[in-house]
Formats: structure tokens, sequence, C-alpha cells
């Protein structure tokens, strides 16, 4: 009877539509796409780079470098370490005027986008 | 409608916050790998010698600001930049053309002052010439002395080996002398 072709309804879904579920952007995700693809992204980044080489962040960061270079001897030292070296000071000297530039820059970009 | 909003707003605040932070740790990236670059290719010349230098610069301007030192005027073994020494006082000899003693150059000009007039012995001799001549070219500083030499042929002739008398040959009146 109809009973034998039911049983093909009930197999289970595709993986591609289980793999699109997983997938689904989250609003952080869009949002960098976003960034991205117009390009602000970019200026956003060049933008704090300028600021921090005016403010002399980036030569503090080298003198870090330099002193943990010169303890650990000039062919030990990884990138890694170098990061770790720099990101709690960097992370903790920005000034409070650049912070507050990017943060109002990037604020205006998610209000245009409209999200 | 304004709940929304508001979470909007603070949303929008983490969301502004989480991409700072992003870029910060981007620019981090980029810095730390730049110094690697340097570290590992040597490109830091001084690198090691950084402490060596600023030990030897502290210790050149320390030098510098010593009083002890004023350069040229202290022990004769200072050395210029051409590698040479020269004597604190300068020892060329030659004549004088107002008295005819040998001087040392570096002793000539304190020699001229006594020898031409601020010393107290050669003002003496002036005076014994005629005072005329020394109201009209007295001045007081010992560069007025200097311009009869423009005509000084005749006081070189007849300054031979007397010690500071020069004045007392022109007692008629054409010697100027303070």
């Amino acid at each position: 009877m109809a009973k034998m072709t039911r049983s093909s309804i009930n197999r289970p879904p595709t993986p591609d539509a289980e793999e699109d579920r997983d997938q689904e952007p989250t609003l952080q995700e869009i949002i960098n796409i976003k960034l991205i693809e117009s390009g602000e992204k970019e200026r956003l980044k060049e933008l704090l780079r300028e600021r921090l080489i005016e403010c002399g962040w980036r030569d503090e960061m080298k003198a870090l470098c330099r002193a943990f270079t010169r303890k650990k001897g000039r062919n030990n030292v990884t990138v890694d370490d170098l990061v770790h070296v720099i990101t709690p000071k960097g992370r903790a000297s920005i000034p409070d005027s650049v912070k507050a530039e990017l943060l109002q820059r990037i604020r205006s970009f998610l209000a245009s986008a409209a999200l | 409608m304004s709940a929304p909003n508001e979470d909007n707003m603070s949303s929008h605040a983490q969301l502004s916050s989480h991409f700072f932070g992003d870029l910060l740790d981007s620019i981090i990236v980029d810095v730390a790998s730049e110094c690697h670059r340097i570290a590992r290719l040597g490109l830091d010349r001084n690198l090691e010698e950084e402490e060596e230098e600023l030990r030897l610069s502290a210790q050149a301007r320390a030098r510098v600001a010593d009083p002890s030192n004023s350069g040229e005027a202290s022990s004769k073994y200072v050395v210029d930049i051409f590698g040479q020494t020269h004597p604190s006082v300068a020892n060329e000899i030659f004549e004088c053309m107002n008295c005819g003693r040998s001087i040392m150059a570096g002793r000539f000009a304190p020699h001229l002052e006594k020898c031409m007039g601020k010393g107290r012995k050669a003002r003496l001799k002036a005076t014994r010439s005629s005072t005329a001549a020394q109201n009209r070219y007295s001045r007081g500083s010992p560069v007025s002395t200097y311009s009869p030499y423009s005509n000084s042929t005749s006081m070189n002739r007849l300054s031979n080996g007397t010690p500071g008398v020069a004045g007392e040959e022109y007692s008629n009146g054409t010697f100027e002398e303070p």
C-alpha cells in the first residue's frame, strides 16, 4: 500500500540544511563583514595606528620589545612572546582621547549601518 | 519603543568596544611582528650597545659640564679633532714694534698694555711729552693707541731696544700717546 513510500519521507534531513543552521551569522559577524566590505575597518585601523604613533605608544611598545629581546637573546624571541609582552601594557596605556575617538567612529558606523 | 533603543545602545557600546579591541589586537600583532623581524634580522645595531652608549654619553656630558675642564685653557694635553695638541700659551716669539723687545705671542697683549700706555710707567713717560697731544688722543682705551701704527715706520727706526722710553723721543708733540 502507500505505507512503503511514506518511509522515504522520514529520512533525516540532508546535511546541507544542517550546516546552514549551525553557521547562521551572529550580529557581530554581520557587522564585521560590513566593516570590511565597506573599507571602514581598514580606515579605522589606519586612524588608530596613526594616533598611536603620534602619542608615542608605538615607541613605548617597541622599547618593551627591545628590552625583552635583550634579555632573552635575539634569536630566541618569537612573535608570540612579543605579543604577550606588549598586550597587557598596550591595552592599558591607550590614551583616553584616542580610545574615545575610535569608539565614536565605530558607533557612527553602527548607526549608519542601520542595525 | 525606547526599550529596544536602549538595548540597541548598550549592545552598540558592547559591539563598539569589541571592535575597538579587535583593531587594537591587530595593531599589537603588527608591532610585535615588526619588532620580531628587527630582532631576528639583527637590524637593531645598538641592541646590546644601548646601555653601553647611555653610559658613555652620560660620562661625556659629565665631562663637558665639569668646570675644571674648560677646554682650551686646561692642560697642554687636550687633543683637538685633528689629533693635535696645542700649548695653553701661544709660544711664537717676535719683536715688539714699540719697544723692540722679544715677546712671546701669548704674552703680547699684556706687554703692549704696559709698553704702550695702560701701565703706570708708560703713562708717566707720556705725560712728560706734550700734554696737548695726550689730551687730543687719550680715550683711556688701548685701542686708540693702535692708530699711530699706520705711520709707525719712523718709530720703528728709533725704537732700538730702549724699554718704554719711546715717548720721550717725541717730545715735540708728534707722538700721540694717551
